[in-house]
C-alpha cells in the first residue's frame, strides 16, 4: 500500500459542502471548528471553479518540521497526526500549514479543549486506543481501523472528492480525465504549468 | 537533509498561500463572504448544541461493534432514505440503543452510490435535534405554553367540529405535506374527505403543479418520463428553469458523468447559477420569458428541417397550429422579448438537433409564473419535434423538489383529486368506497353538498383569500375559511407574505402539526394572543413507509429511532383526530393498527400501501407492494446504474424502486416503466407508448397514434383506445380473464377493475398498454392558451411590451375564488418606473424549501448565517451600497426585506436574486420571541415570499415568484 | 521515516511521565524535546486492534474495497 491522500476533481466539485457536514457528522465537529472547508474561485463569473480543502497530509509535511513540542507525526499510510495532550496550541503549525488545515477551537467541547490544535485526522483517529472513547472524544472516529474511508470522500456528492491510496485515487482520475479527453484539469495545474494552456484551450 | 526538505516545503507553502490569496482577492464566494459578515450566530449555537454531542459519545457504540453491520450487542443498521429533496438518496442508520449514532454511505444505492449533498450528509442531526418542537404547544396570551396530547386533541378537536357545525366543513383548509410518506398522504388525503371537505392541498401546487396539469395533459402523465440516471445516456442536456447543482445536487452525479462522456450541458437561466459553472454553455434569458427563446429555437429547428418527421407523423397531435405561432417569432422579436441573440438561440437549438437523444431539465424557474402551464408544454412540445420523448437519454426530466412531492402528488391530498388522479367526479368517489370498504352515500353525507363533494378546493397559494376574500364571491357556501391546519408546509414558501399575517389574525383556529415548530408559529404569535396549536409530529426517521422519487422510483424506509420527545408518526395523529371526530372505523376499515410504546394506536404502513395498491392502477401504484419494495431495498447492488435494471439476483429484470406506472396487481410481476412511452420495450418490460386520454378524435381528427407508434410486441402495431370490458369482449379477449375477474370487470375499465384482470390480459396475453396508444397533445384544447402563447408578467418590467402580450383576463370563480389578472396588470403597468428591478428567487444548497428543519441543523446553519440579496455592481453602484451592506428590498406591496447586500455578477444588472429558505425576520425584526422558547431555528432571515406579489397560473393557480419588481437602497 | 511510530518505543517515557503527574490530576505533558523526532503518545496502526485483528493484508483489502465506491465508472459499465 502506497500512501493515503485526497484528491479533488474542479470540473466535478459543485461546492454543496457535504464534505463539510459529513465531516461534522462523523466527528461531531463543533460550531466554528472546519477541520474541511470548500473554497471557491471567481464566484459567479465564467471560470467559477470550487475545490474542498483540508489537511493534505504532506508526505514532508511543514507542521511536522515546526511542532515546538514534536506531538505532530505521519503513519505508516501517510496520514498525519498529533497527539492533543503535548499540543500547547502555539498555532506555529498555523504558520507553517500552506492551506490552513489546522484549527483552534476554543469551546468547552472535548474537541475544544484549552485551544489545543485541531484538524483533520484522515478519519484516522489519533494517538489513542483504535475505537476507544479517549480517541473519540479527542480526535473523532476511526474510520480507517475500520477497513473504511474518509467519510467526505465517500459521501461526496459527485464523487469529485476523493480519499484513499495514491495510486488507487489517482487510477481513478486519470480515467476521467482521459475521458473527458482536454488535458490535466486538477485544480493548481494552470499554477504549475503556465497560463498558456488555459488561452489555448 | 531534514532543513533542506523543510526549506522547499516552506517555498511551496508561500507559492500557494500567494495563488490562494490571489484568487480570494479578485472575487470573493458567497460562504467566505458570509463568514465574514455573521459571527455573532455561533456562540448561542456552540453552548446549545453541547449536551447533544455528549449523549452521542457517551451512548456510542465501539467501531468494531458499528462497523460489522447489525454484528454486536444493540448495535443495528437500518436503511432509510433521505427526505430533503427528490432525488431518493438511500441512507445507513447505525443505532445504538436506540440512539442514531452514525450514518454510513450506500454505495450499492443505484441513485446515489453513497453519495449525498450537504443536507443528506448531515441528516442525522435529525436523530437528537433540539429544536424540535418537543411537546404540544398552546398560544395563551401571546405565548407558547405546553400543554398534554390529551388537551390538544380535545381542545383543538372541539374547535374544529364546532366550526364545522357552525360554518359547514369547508370553512376548515387543511395543508397536507410532500414530506409526508404516500402512506401518510394517501391517509390525509381519505382523512380530509371524510371530514367532508376537497379544501387540502401541498407542496405540489406551488412546485410543480403547471408540469404535472401541463405534461399530463399533453401525453399521459404528469412526472418525470426518464431518470437522473438515465441522463447518463444523454448526449445534450439543457437546463432551463432549474438550479440543479444546489437543488439536486446528487443527480450532478449523473449528469457530469455524462459531461465527462461527451455530452453537452447547456443552462438558460436569468442567473449565471452553480450549474451554469459547469455547463459548457451558458444563456442568460430575461425572467419569464421562457416560451419566446422556445419558439424561438423552434423557429430554427423548422428553418432547418431539423424536426423528426416520421415521429411527428405517428405520435404528435396538433403540431400545424404550434407551426403558426413559432412562424410570428422571428429572430429579432426573440432578442426584443428574452435579451438572447439569434446565434445563441440558433447555437442552443443546434445543439439539441445534433445531438440525439437530447435530454432537457426544468423546475421552479418554468413552474412558477402566471404561464407556468404553458411554459412546460412549450418544452414537452420541443421535445416532441426532435422526437426525444419516449426514448433513453431523451425525455422531460423534471426534477422533482421534496422527497415525496411525486408521491404526495400521487395519492395524497389535492384539492382536485382523490389518489391516482381518479379526479372528483361521482364514478370516482364510488371506485374510492369501495376501495376503502366504505359506503358511498355516507362519504357523501360527510360534505355539505354533492356539488362540493365533487368541486375542487381553494389551493394552499390562495388560502389566504379564502380567509380574506369577501365572502360573497367566494365560491363556496358559507363563505370564508375559519381555520387552517399546517400539517407539515412552511407557511414563508407561499407567496403574499405580508397579507398572510393578515389572514393569520383573522382566523379563529390555527393548528400546526410539524417537527418543527415552523414560521407559522413565530408568525402567529406575531399578531395573535391565542387560538393556536402547535402539535409535534416526528420526521420520516422516526417512522417507516414508502416514498416515490422524482424518477417515480419508490423506496420503503425502515424505522430508524423511536419518535423523539412526545413526537407522533402523523398518521398516528390522523387516527387520533379520526377518533375525535367519529369515522375512525372508516378511516382504517382495511388497515390493521398496532399499539406503540405510549399505547396509542398506529394504522400499520404496510397495510395502508397495501390499499393504496388495491385501489391506485391509472398510475400503476398497485404494484409495489411493500414487500417487493423491501427486496429492493435489500438488492440494491443488483440493479443497474445506467438502466436501473437489476440483473440476476432476487428482482430480476425489474427495474429499481417500480418505478410507476407499476401496472396490475403485484402478483403479475410488472417491472416497473424507468421510461415512460418507450415503444422500443414491451409492455411487460417497462415499455409503453402515448395515454389516449381525451378521446379517440378531434374535429373529425383520430387522435390515435399512427401505424407503427405502438410498443415492442404488441398484437396490434396501431394507435387504439383505453381497455375496457367492452373492448374486451370485441376483441374476443373476455373469456381470458378468469370467473372472478369477470365478476369484478363486468361494466368497469382498467381504471376501475379491481381485480386487475383487464390489466393482465390485456398487458401480459396480448402486450397491449391498457390505457390505449394515442399522439401526444401539442394542442392542449381544454386550456385558456392551447398554444402556449407569451404573456408578460403581471409585474412586467417591460411596460412596452405588454400591451402586446397581455396577460389572461380576470377569472370571478377559479379553484372557488376570484382571479385577478389583466385587471391587474394595467394597474401596475408603470410600476417598474418606482420598482426597476426585477425580484426573482431560488435556493440554496444548504438548506430546503421553508428552511426551518435546515435552518435548525447547526451543521447546515453554520454554513449559511445571513439571508442575502445578489446584487449587480451596477445597480448597487446605482444604489449606493456595498458588498456587505445591510439594504432593504422593497416590493410594489410595500413590505421591506432587511439584507445582506452580495454584489456579484452572478445576476444582470436589473435583477435582484433572494433566496428562499429563510424566516424568522419581519421587515427588519428579529421575531425570535415569538417562537416557542428554545426551539427557534438556529438561523433566522426575512423571508423573500414576505415582499412578493400576486400572480397566479392561469390552470392550476401555481405562483408567480420568479417575475416580480423591487428597488433596493442602504439600510 | 523520521515520524515512524512503534508502538513501544515510548511506553516507558509514558509511564514515567504518567506516574509523575497522577497526583496533580493533570495528563501527562511532554517533557523531553528531541530536534525532528516524535515526542508525543504512542499509536497503533490502523490493522491492529478491533476490526482486523493485525491481519494487515485483509485491512489493505478492505480499504481497497472503500476506494473502489469512489469510482462510479466501477457500477456503470
Amino acid at each position: 500500500m502506497a500512501r493515503m491522500k485526497f484528491l479533488c476533481d474542479a470540473e466535478r466539485c459543485i461546492e454543496c459542502n457535504s464534505c463539510v457536514t459529513a465531516c461534522k457528522n462523523e466527528h461531531e465537529v463543533p460550531w466554528g471548528v472546519n477541520r474541511r472547508r470548500v473554497v471557491t474561485i471567481n464566484d459567479g463569473v465564467p471560470g467559477e471553479r470550487s475545490m474542498s480543502v483540508a489537511c493534505m497530509h504532506c508526505s514532508d509535511a511543514p507542521c511536522i518540521a515546526v511542532c515546538p513540542t514534536n506531538v505532530i507525526y505521519q503513519t505508516e499510510e501517510g496520514v498525519v497526526l498529533h497527539d492533543k495532550d503535548g499540543c500547547i496550541g502555539c498555532g506555529y503549525c498555523f504558520y507553517a500549514c500552506p492551506f490552513g488545515a489546522p484549527q483552534f477551537p476554543n469551546g468547552p467541547a472535548a474537541f475544544g479543549a484549552r485551544g489545543k490544535m485541531d484538524k483533520c485526522t484522515f478519519c484516522a483517529g489519533g494517538p489513542e486506543e483504535n475505537g476507544s472513547q479517549a480517541e473519540l472524544e479527542k480526535y473523532g472516529r476511526n474510520r480507517l481501523a475500520e477497513g473504511k474511508l474518509p467519510l467526505c470522500a465517500e459521501m461526496c456528492s459527485t464523487k469529485a472528492l476523493l480519499g484513499g491510496d495514491a495510486t488507487e485515487i489517482s487510477d481513478i482520475f486519470r480515467d476521467r480525465v482521459l475521458r473527458r479527453g482536454k488535458g490535466v484539469e486538477a485544480w493548481g495545474w494552470m499554477t504549475a504549468y503556465g497560463k498558456d494552456k488555459e488561452e489555448a484551450k | 537533509m531534514l532543513t533542506r526538505k523543510s526549506t522547499q516545503a516552506t517555498g511551496a507553502a508561500r507559492q500557494l498561500r500567494s495563488s490562494a490569496a490571489r484568487h480570494f482577492g479578485q472575487t470573493m464566494d458567497r460562504r467566505t463572504f458570509l463568514k465574514r459578515s455573521g459571527l455573532g450566530v455561533g456562540a448561542g449555537a456552540l453552548a446549545a448544541q453541547l449536551p447533544y454531542n455528549l449523549i452521542g459519545s457517551a451512548d456510542a457504540a465501539s467501531p468494531e461493534a458499528a462497523g460489522a453491520a447489525g454484528a454486536a450487542g444493540d448495535t443495528s443498521v437500518r436503511r432509510t432514505v433521505c427526505s430533503h429533496c427528490s432525488v431518493g438518496c438511500a441512507i445507513d442508520a447505525v443505532v445504538k440503543n436506540g440512539v442514531w449514532i452514525r450514518q454510513e454511505p450506500v454505495f450499492d444505492s443505484p441513485i446515489n452510490l453513497g453519495a449525498h449533498c450537504a443536507k443528506g450528509a448531515s441528516i442525522r442531526e435529525h436523530g437528537h435535534g433540539e429544536h424540535r418542537l418537543k411537546y404540544p404547544m398552546k398560544l395563551v396570551d401571546g405565548k407558547y405554553q405546553k400543554i398534554t396530547w390529551e388537551q390538544a386533541l380535545q381542545e383543538v378537536g372541539d374547535r374544529l367540529l364546532k366550526i364545522r357545525e357552525e360554518s359547514g366543513p369547508d370553512a376548515v383548509y387543511w395543508i397536507g405535506s410532500s414530506k409526508h410518506s404516500n402512506e401518510q398522504s394517501y391517509l390525509l388525503r381519505k382523512f380530509v374527505s371524510f371530514f367532508g371537505t376537497n379544501n387540502m392541498d401541498h407542496q405540489a401546487r406551488i412546485c410543480h403543479s403547471t408540469t404535472v396539469a401541463g405534461v399530463a395533459n399533453t401525453w399521459g402523465y404528469g412526472a418525470m418520463t426518464n431518470s437522473y440516471n438515465d441522463m447518463q445516456n444523454a448526449k445534450a442536456m439543457l437546463f432551463i428553469g432549474s438550479n440543479a447543482a444546489e437543488a439536486h445536487p446528487v443527480s450532478l452525479l449523473h449528469i457530469l458523468h455524462a459531461k465527462e462522456n461527451g455530452s453537452k450541458m447547456i443552462v438558460v437561466d436569468p442567473r449565471f447559477t452553480r450549474t451554469a459553472a459547469k455547463a459548457d454553455y451558458y444563456v442568460r434569458i430575461r425572467s419569464g420569458t421562457d416560451i419566446p427563446f422556445i419558439w424561438g429555437m423552434l423557429y430554427h429547428i423548422f428553418k432547418n428541417g431539423w424536426e423528426d418527421k416520421e415521429y411527428i407523423r405517428q405520435r404528435v397531435y396538433g403540431l400545424d397550429k404550434v407551426r403558426e405561432e413559432v412562424a410570428k417569432w422571428t429572430p429579432d422579436k426573440v432578442q426584443e422579448v428574452t435579451g438572447i441573440a439569434e446565434e445563441q438561440v440558433l447555437k442552443v437549438a443546434e445543439t439539441l438537433a445534433k445531438n440525439r437523444p437530447s435530454t432537457v431539465v426544468w423546475c421552479m424557474g418554468q413552474t412558477q409564473h402566471t404561464v407556468g402551464n404553458a411554459n412546460v408544454r412549450a418544452m414537452c412540445i420541443l421535445q416532441l419535434v426532435l422526437g426525444n420523448v419516449g426514448v433513453s437519454g431523451g425525455g422531460t426530466n423534471i426534477f422533482r423538489g421534496h422527497d415525496n412531492v411525486q408521491g404526495a402528488t400521487d395519492v395524497g391530498p389535492n384539492p382536485d383529486s382523490l389518489p391516482g388522479y381518479y379526479g372528483l367526479a361521482a364514478g370516482s368517489w364510488k371506485h374510492w368506497c369501495r376501495v376503502w370498504g366504505v359506503d358511498y352515500e355516507w362519504v357523501k353525507a360527510r360534505y355539505k353538498s354533492e356539488d362540493l363533494m365533487t368541486k375542487s378546493g381553494i389551493t394552499v397559494s390562495r388560502w389566504i383569500d379564502g380567509v380574506l376574500e369577501n365572502p360573497e364571491l367566494i365560491d363556496q357556501p358559507g363563505g370564508n375559511l375559519r381555520a387552517v391546519v399546517y400539517w407539515g408546509h412552511a407557511p414563508n414558501s407561499q407567496t403574499r407574505g405580508a397579507e398572510m399575517v393578515e389572514a393569520m389574525k383573522k382566523l379563529d383556529t390555527l393548528v400546526v402539526i410539524d417537527p418543527y415548530p415552523s414560521a407559522t408559529a413565530g408568525m402567529a404569535a406575531m399578531v395573535r394572543k391565542d387560538g393556536v396549536y402547535l402539535l409535534p409530529a416526528c420526521t420520516q426517521f422516526e417512522t417507516s413507509g414508502s416514498v416515490t422519487a422524482s424518477n417515480r422510483s419508490l423506496q420503503w424506509r425502515e424505522k430508524v429511532i423511536e419518535p423523539l420527545f412526545e413526537s407522533k408518526p402523523d398518521h398516528t395523529i390522523m387516527y387520533a383526530f379520526a377518533k375525535k371526530f367519529g369515522f375512525a372505523d372508516e378511516l382504517v376499515k382495511n388497515i390493521k393498527l398496532v399499539k406503540d410504546k405510549q399505547g396509542w394506536d398506529e394504522p400499520e404502513t404496510e397495510d395502508i400501501l397495501r390499499e393504496i395498491n388495491r385501489g391506485t392502477f391509472t398510475i400503476g401504484y398497485s404494484g409495489q407492494s411493500p414487500e417487493r419494495l423491501k427486496l429492493h431495498m435489500q438488492n440494491m447492488a443488483t440493479f443497474d446504474v445506467k438502466t436501473l435494471r437489476a440483473n440476476g439476483g432476487p428482482c430480476d429484470g425489474e427495474y429499481f424502486g417500480l418505478p410507476w406506472p407499476c401496472y396490475g396487481t403485484p402478483e403479475l410481476k410488472h417491472p416497473g416503466t424507468p421510461n415512460l412511452y418507450d415503444t422500443s420495450k414491451h409492455v411487460m418490460e417497462g415499455g409503453g407508448n402515448f395515454r389516449a386520454n381525451f378521446g379517440v378524435e378531434r374535429d373529425g381528427v383520430s387522435l390515435l397514434a399512427e401505424e407503427g407508434s405502438a410498443s415492442k410486441g404488441a398484437e396490434l402495431q396501431m394507435g387504439y383506445p383505453e381497455f375496457d370490458d367492452v373492448l374486451l369482449k370485441k376483441l374476443g379477449w373476455w373469456d381470458e380473464l378468469t370467473d372472478a375477474e369477470k365478476a369484478a370487470a363486468e361494466g368497469r375499465n382498467w381504471k376501475t377493475d379491481l381485480s386487475g384482470g383487464i390489466i393482465r390480459v390485456t398487458m401480459k396475453n396480448h402486450g397491449m398498454h391498457p390505457f390505449g396508444n394515442a399522439k401526444a397533445r401539442a394542442l392542449v384544447w381544454n386550456f385558456p392558451d392551447p398554444v402556449p402563447l407569451h404573456r408578460e408578467p403581471i409585474y412586467s418590467p417591460r411596460p412596452d411590451l405588454i400591451e402586446k402580450y397581455p396577460t389572461h383576463d380576470d377569472k370571478m370563480k377559479f379553484w372557488r375564488l376570484p382571479t385577478l389578472y389583466k385587471s391587474l396588470q394595467d394597474k401596475v403597468k408603470d410600476i417598474s418606473k418606482e420598482y426597476p428591478l426585477i425580484m426573482t428567487s431560488g435556493r440554496l444548497v444548504e438548506y430546503e424549501g421553508g428552511g426551518e428543519e435546515t435552518r435548525s441543523n447547526p451543521w447546515l446553519a453554520e454554513l449559511q448565517q445571513e439571508m442575502f440579496a445578489e446584487v449587480n455592481p451596477k445597480d448597487a453602484n446605482d444604489a449606493g451600497f456595498r458588498n456587505g451592506d445591510y439594504i432593504w428590498v422593497e416590493s410594489p406591496t410595500k413590505a421591506k426585506l432587511k439584507v445582506r447586500a452580495q454584489v456579484t455578477q452572478r445576476v444582470a444588472p436589473g435583477t435582484v436574486f433572494l433566496p428562499f429558505h429563510f424566516s424568522g425576520w419581519w421587515q427588519g425584526k428579529d421575531m425570535l420571541e415569538f417562537y416557542p422558547e428554545g426551539a427557534a431555528p438556529i438561523v433566522r432571515g426575512e423571508a423573500v415570499n414576505t415582499a412578493t406579489t400576486y400572480g397566479y397560473d392561469s390552470v392550476t393557480m401555481m405562483q408567480e415568484t420568479k417575475t416580480t419588481l423591487c428597488r433596493v437602497s442602504k439600510a | 521515516m523520521k515520524a515512524r511510530i512503534h508502538s513501544l518505543a515510548l511506553a516507558g517515557v509514558v509511564t514515567l511521565a504518567a506516574a509523575m503527574l497522577a497526583g496533580c490530576g493533570e495528563r501527562p505533558q511532554v517533557g523531553k524535546l528531541e530536534q525532528g523526532k516524535y515526542a508525543g503518545k504512542a499509536d497503533t496502526r490502523p490493522w491492529e486492534g478491533g476490526t482486523f485483528k493485525g491481519d494487515k493484508g485483509a485491512w489493505e483489502q478492505a480499504e481497497r474495497n472503500r476506494v473502489r465506491a469512489q469510482n462510479e465508472y466501477k457500477r456503470v459499465e
